[in-house]
């Protein structure tokens, strides 16, 4: 199934008949069946689907840690070969330098772009700054609680200006509380740099509250199941989430997961 | 620190000191003349910590069989210090390289695999036809002793490095040198010093070992050559300064560690 991207706009990355087949002979696992989906510039799309759906492994073949079994992966209508400065990535967690303090951390990529070691520092202080982190510069990994350091794990990401952002359930590890703040920091920092993101959930709600596209995925062999776009993304107020028409999108989604986690059960069950 | 832990540790320190002098305690008990002007051990075989403290003073005067104290004490050390660096400047680097190219591993792996377990100090005699009585079979058999736990423990660390960490450097754009040299190497320091620390305590009782034959000099020489006389106050200095150089080293070891490794190998 070909999803066309949904506005005019230009696509920024596309996946052609991507699938992905883990192992060989009896033992394979195929983790995705083949798939198209365009991802539009300045779009916010999130991937949502049950455990083991592929959506993981469709942003790693995006971020060229892996490479797909069938199909090409295109960025700007070149094929994605290798990791690339151009799409940065945050993960879920401990992908953080735990060697380097913050701004070590952050300053790592222009670094490795070749940058001099005043201009990588004065590159990362803008994005400390704007996760809020400045006070806790000259501090490391280990003395942050979970939400700094993801917010350090965004300021790297940042701090090279890449055209894309791969995010894999950046904040499935945070409490409630901590994750709700960070959310709307995120749509924030969405709003003013307009970045291109690709970022994977398991919350129906996050995904609705941030993103502009909403794309649900099938149990194993991933198949993409719907396609919505939501408009909360613009939304500057946090109580988007009460309005009847977010509510509604979310029953919509939780019915089509549901269906979709029990048959991932069941495969689970089954192994 | 915590104040709850600062406090654990100080009781810590205290309680040590306290097994300290309870066993010196013992020792003294033992070997004074309390009943009958004998002590219930023999200074044959115990004698008092005030006359091993006397013989440490002649020693340290008058030197053992021709050779100043501190002679033998550093002729330990050069064979271990020298054995130790040569081992750490060619394992280290060998079991990074195994660590993450699998031909090179395939390659080294068996004669590392294979002499692992075998005890080094059987190969002595064969190493002493080969190389003489003099220093080079001494430091031979510690190197050999040395090199797969230092390779061992470069290798596995490196293999442990999150894949997560070497995939977010080459997404922020760094090169192969740099990955190594920014996250494969510093992700794998606490491994490398686990091994440096397992590695200072077998050298120092392979050169124990290997002083034990064919030598002149150093501090297991003095203390077996000793036995040899009876002279159980010199083999009891010999086998403390033989603790005092293990137990140095590893504190040494402990607080390069500590600077190296600030973040204490710590997940963030």
């Amino acid at each position: 199934m070909t999803v066309p991207a949904s506005d005019r706009t230009a696509v920024k990355a596309r996946f052609e008949g991507v699938s992905k087949r883990f192992g060989s002979g009896e033992d394979a696992v195929q983790a995705l069946d083949p798939l198209s989906l365009d991802l539009a510039e300045n779009a916010f799309l999130c991937l949502v689907g049950p455990s083991g759906c592929g959506k993981s492994t469709l942003l790693n073949i995006l971020a060229g840690f892996e490479t797909a079994t069938t199909g090409r992966v295109l960025m700007d209508g070149v094929p994605v070969t290798g990791p690339d400065p151009k799409r940065g990535v945050v993960f879920q967690q401990g992908a953080l330098f735990t060697w380097m303090n913050v701004a070590d951390n952050v300053a790592f990529g222009p670094r490795a772009l070749g940058k001099s070691k005043a201009e990588a520092a004065r590159i990362a202080a803008g994005y400390i700054e704007m996760v809020g982190l400045t006070t806790f510069a000259r501090r490391y990994p280990y003395e942050l609680s979970g939400g700094m350091q993801q917010r350090v794990g965004i300021a790297r990401a940042l701090a090279n200006d890449p055209e894309i952002l791969l995010m894999d359930e950046p904040f499935a590890a945070l409490d409630a509380q901590t994750r709700e703040l960070l959310q709307e920091e995120i749509k924030r920092i969405w709003q003013e740099t307009r970045k291109t993101v690709l970022w994977i959930t398991h919350s129906i709600e996050e995904a609705l509250f941030l993103a502009t596209e909403v794309v649900v995925m099938s149990a194993r062999p991933g198949r993409i199941k719907a396609r919505l776009s939501p408009q909360f993304a613009h939304s500057k107020d946090p109580a988007v989430v009460t309005s009847a028409e977010f509510v509604r999108m979310k029953a919509d989604i939780f019915a089509l997961l549901r269906e979709e986690a029990l048959t991932a059960q069941q495969q689970e069950a089954a192994r | 620190m915590s104040a709850a832990a600062r406090r654990a540790a100080r009781r810590s320190r205290w309680l040590n000191l306290g097994s300290f002098l309870v066993l010196l305690a013992l020792w003294l008990l033992l070997t004074t003349p309390l009943v009958a002007g004998k002590p219930f051990v023999a200074p044959l075989f115990l004698p008092s910590p005030m006359a091993v403290g006397e013989t440490f003073m002649t020693l340290l005067n008058n030197g053992y069989q021709g050779k100043s104290l501190a002679y033998h004490v550093g002729i330990s050390l050069f064979r271990f210090g020298l054995a130790f660096v040569l081992t750490l400047l060619v394992a280290v680097p060998l079991g990074l390289w195994m660590g993450m190219n699998e031909s090179v591993k395939a390659v080294l792996d068996p004669p590392i695999e294979i002499t692992r377990p075998m005890p080094k100090l059987a190969l002595l005699p064969l190493l002493i036809i080969w190389f003489g009585i003099g220093e080079v079979a001494k430091v031979v058999i510690i190197v050999l002793a040395l090199f797969p736990i230092l390779s061992i423990s470069a290798m596995q660390a490196v293999r442990g490095v999150s894949q997560r960490k070497i995939q977010a450097a080459y997404s922020l754009g760094a090169s192969r040198w740099t990955v190594f040299r920014r996250v494969l190497l510093p992700a794998s320091l606490p491994g490398i010093f686990t091994g440096i620390r397992v590695s200072i305590g077998i050298g120092i009782t392979m050169l124990v070992g290997a002083e034990l034959i064919a030598t002149t000099a150093g501090i297991a020489f003095m203390a077996m050559s000793a036995a040899d006389f009876l002279l159980t106050n010199v083999v009891i200095v010999g086998v403390l300064i033989m603790a005092a150089i293990g137990y140095t080293l590893d504190l040494i070891a402990r607080a390069v560690e500590n600077r190296v490794v600030h973040w204490g190998g710590k997940e963030g």
